[in-house]
C-alpha cells in the first residue's frame, strides 16, 4: 500500500513543473481561471493554461451542467451572466480544444470541443468588440473542420 | 422542326422563380415549379468546374458588358444566377440623400432587369452588396428606405423573380431596420466569414423570420486571424481553408427552415490581404481543395481529379525576424491524391500595402527577384532574405498539371 501511495505520489509530482507549482490560482472563481487560461494560452504555457481548466472544471462543471439543464436557448444578454459557470466552464473547453489542437492532439480535441457542443451549449462568452461569443458555436465549427481534415488524409 | 422549335424555345424560356413555405414549416425556393436549394458560388467563371462539383449557383456583383455572355454560359451549364445589381456605397461617395444620384441609380436598376428578366438562368436579383456600410451598424433608415423603393420597381418590372439584397454581416439594429424600412424585401443574403455557422440563429434572436442565404462564406477574413507581431494577417493553410468551407457549409445548412442556401467565396481569384487568400482557383485557373472541399460538401463524393493537399512544412523563417541577406532552408511536402507528379514554384513577394477594406480592389504587391536561390523538384527551397528591410511573404505554389493546384504562403519580416 505504502508503495502505491509512493507511485502515485511520484506521479502526481513528477507531472509537476516548477512553473506548475507556482501557478496562481487567485480566487479560484470560474471568471479568474477561464481568463488566466486564456492568458496562458496566448502566451502558448500550454501547461499552465490546461491547469487553470482544469481546475475551473474540476470546480465549476456540475453547476455548469446545472445551468445549462436550466435553459432551452440562449439567456438573453441582460441574464447572460447569470449563467456564469456555464459560460466559464464552456469558454475554457474551447480554450482546451485550441490548445490541444495546437499541440497536434487531434482526437482530444474533438472531445473537448464534443462535451462543449452537446453539454454545454448554451454557454456564451462577453467579446471586448461589443456581443456575447457562443463559444459551442465555434466548436461546432471546429469539430465539422477536423472531420473534414481527417478525410483529406 | 415544330418540334425541335418547341423544344428550343421551351429552353430559353424565362424562369419562374417562387418562394413557397412559411418560417415554421420552412421556405422553399421553386425555380419553374421545382425545389431549388442554392449550391453556390460567387464568381463569373470556371462554371464547368462548377457545374461537375455538383453547384448548381453562381452570384454576380453588378452587371456590365459581360453579363450577357456570363448569363447564356451559366444557362449552358445548368447554372442559375443571382444577378447583381450593384448600388452605391456612401465610403465610395454615394450620397442617398441626393436625389440626382438616386434617380440615375433606379434607372440603372430599371434598365437591368428590363435587359434581363427573361433570361433563362436568372435565379433572383441580388439588389446591393453590403451597401448598407461595413464599419457603422448599417441600420439607416436613409439607405433601407432607398432599397425598399428599388425592390418595389424591380418587383413591377418582373413579378417571377425574387429580390435578395445582401448584407455585410448581422446585428440587431441592422436587422431591425430592414425589417422596418425594406418590406419588399424577399430574400436577405449575409456575408459572413469566421461566424458564418451562427447567422441563422442569430438572424432569428434578431427577429428575422423571411428566408436568407449566406451570400458570401469561406474562410475567416483577414480582419478576423492572427496577425503577426508586425501586423500581417496569418493566412490560413490551404487545408485548413478547405476545412473551413465544408465545415461553415455544413454547419449553415443545418438550418433547413430559413437558409434556402449559400454561395462560397470566391469561385475564381482575387487579390485581397494576399493573392491567395479568397481565391479557390489559382491565378493560372487551377482548382484548389476548396473547390474539391465544396464538392465533398455538395455531392458527398470526391471529383475524380483533387487537388494536390499539404503534409508537412518546415518553414522555419515563418512569423520571425530575419537578417538581410541570411539565408534560409524551407521545405513542403504536398501530396496529390491520385499520385500525380506535383511542381513547385517558390516566390517571395512584399507584404501587401494597398489593404481596403469590404472587398474593394487592392494591387498585387511586387515579387522580389533573386530572393530564391535555388529550389528542388521535392518541394525544397534555399531563400536568401532581402536586403531591404520591410515585411516580407514567401508563396509556393503546387500544381499537378492536370487543372489543379494549391498555393500557400508564409510571412517573415526582414529587420537590420
Amino acid at each position: 500500500m505504502k508503495k502505491i501511495h509512493a507511485v502515485l505520489f511520484s506521479l502526481v509530482f513528477s507531472s509537476l513543473t516548477p512553473a506548475l507549482l507556482a501557478q496562481d490560482f487567485g480566487d479560484h472563481s470560474s471568471a479568474t481561471l477561464t481568463g488566466k487560461a486564456w492568458e496562458e494560452y496566448g502566451r502558448e504555457n500550454f501547461e499552465m493554461a490546461m491547469a487553470y481548466i482544469n481546475r475551473c472544471k474540476e470546480l465549476y462543471l456540475k453547476t455548469a451542467k446545472e445551468q445549462q439543464a436550466s435553459l432551452s436557448d440562449f439567456a438573453p444578454a441582460e441574464k447572460a451572466h447569470d449563467y456564469w459557470a456555464l459560460n466559464d466552464v464552456g469558454t475554457s473547453l474551447f480554450i482546451e480544444g485550441q490548445l490541444l489542437e495546437k499541440q497536434g492532439k487531434i482526437k482530444e480535441a474533438l472531445e473537448a470541443y464534443k462535451v462543449l457542443v452537446f453539454e454545454l451549449g448554451f454557454a456564451q462568452t462577453w467579446d471586448p468588440k461589443g456581443w456575447f461569443w457562443r463559444p459551442a458555436e465555434a466548436a461546432a465549427a471546429r469539430v465539422k473542420q477536423l472531420e473534414f481534415d481527417a478525410l483529406l488524409d | 422542326m415544330t418540334a425541335a422549335f418547341i423544344v428550343t424555345t421551351a429552353l430559353q424560356a424565362q424562369s419562374r422563380v417562387e418562394i413557397t413555405g412559411d418560417a415554421q414549416q420552412g421556405y422553399h425556393l421553386l425555380v419553374n415549379g421545382n425545389p431549388f436549394v442554392i449550391k453556390g458560388v460567387g464568381g463569373s467563371h470556371h462554371f464547368d468546374v462548377l457545374a461537375a462539383s455538383g453547384g448548381n449557383a453562381t452570384r454576380t456583383w453588378g452587371v456590365g458588358e459581360e453579363t450577357p455572355a456570363l448569363l447564356d454560359e451559366a444557362h449552358r451549364h445548368g447554372i442559375m444566377v443571382s444577378l447583381g445589381i450593384w448600388l452605391g456605397h456612401e465610403r465610395h461617395g454615394f450620397d442617398y440623400s441626393d436625389p440626382e444620384q438616386l434617380e440615375q441609380q433606379r434607372r440603372h436598376v430599371e434598365e437591368a432587369v428590363e435587359k434581363f428578366k427573361d433570361h433563362p438562368a436568372l435565379l433572383v436579383w441580388g439588389l446591393g452588396n453590403e451597401m448598407e456600410g461595413i464599419q457603422n451598424r448599417g441600420d439607416s433608415p436613409v439607405i433601407w428606405r432607398e432599397i425598399n423603393e428599388l425592390a418595389k420597381r424591380i418587383k413591377a418590372l418582373d413579378p417571377h423573380h425574387p429580390v435578395m439584397t445582401v448584407v455585410a454581416n448581422v446585428n440587431p439594429d441592422k436587422v431591425r431596420a430592414i425589417q422596418k424600412y425594406a418590406p419588399e424585401i424577399d430574400i436577405l443574403g449575409v456575408n459572413a466569414y469566421a461566424g458564418a455557422g451562427g447567422i441563422g440563429r442569430n438572424l432569428r434572436n434578431y427577429g428575422w423570420t423571411k428566408p436568407y442565404t449566406i451570400a458570401e462564406f469561406g474562410l475567416p477574413g483577414p480582419w478576423e486571424v492572427e496577425q503577426t507581431a508586425w501586423g500581417a494577417p496569418i493566412e490560413p493553410l490551404s487545408r485548413q481553408k478547405a476545412g473551413f468551407y465544408y465545415g461553415a457549409y455544413q454547419q449553415i445548412m443545418e438550418d433547413t427552415t430559413l437558409c434556402l442556401g449559400t454561395f462560397a467565396f470566391l469561385w475564381g481569384h482575387k487579390q485581397e490581404a494576399t493573392a491567395s487568400w479568397f481565391g479557390m482557383f489559382l491565378p493560372n485557373g487551377d482548382k484548389t481543395v476548396r473547390v474539391d472541399a465544396m464538392t465533398r460538401a455538395w455531392t458527398g463524393e470526391w471529383p475524380e481529379n483533387r487537388a494536390p493537399v499539404l503534409r508537412e512544412v518546415e518553414v522555419p523563417v515563418f512569423n520571425q525576424r530575419v537578417k538581410p541577406g541570411e539565408q534560409f532552408k524551407i521545405r513542403v511536402r504536398y501530396e496529390d491524391p491520385e499520385g500525380d507528379p506535383l511542381t513547385y514554384h517558390w516566390e517571395v513577394f512584399h507584404e501587401s500595402t494597398d489593404r481596403q477594406v469590404g472587398g474593394d480592389r487592392e494591387q498585387r504587391p511586387d515579387s522580389v527577384p533573386g530572393a530564391v536561390r535555388a529550389t528542388d523538384a521535392e518541394g525544397g527551397a534555399l531563400l536568401t532574405a532581402p536586403q531591404r528591410p520591410g515585411a516580407y511573404r514567401v508563396f509556393v505554389t503546387v500544381t499537378d498539371g492536370r487543372g489543379a493546384g494549391c498555393m500557400d504562403n508564409w510571412p517573415f519580416y526582414v529587420s537590420p
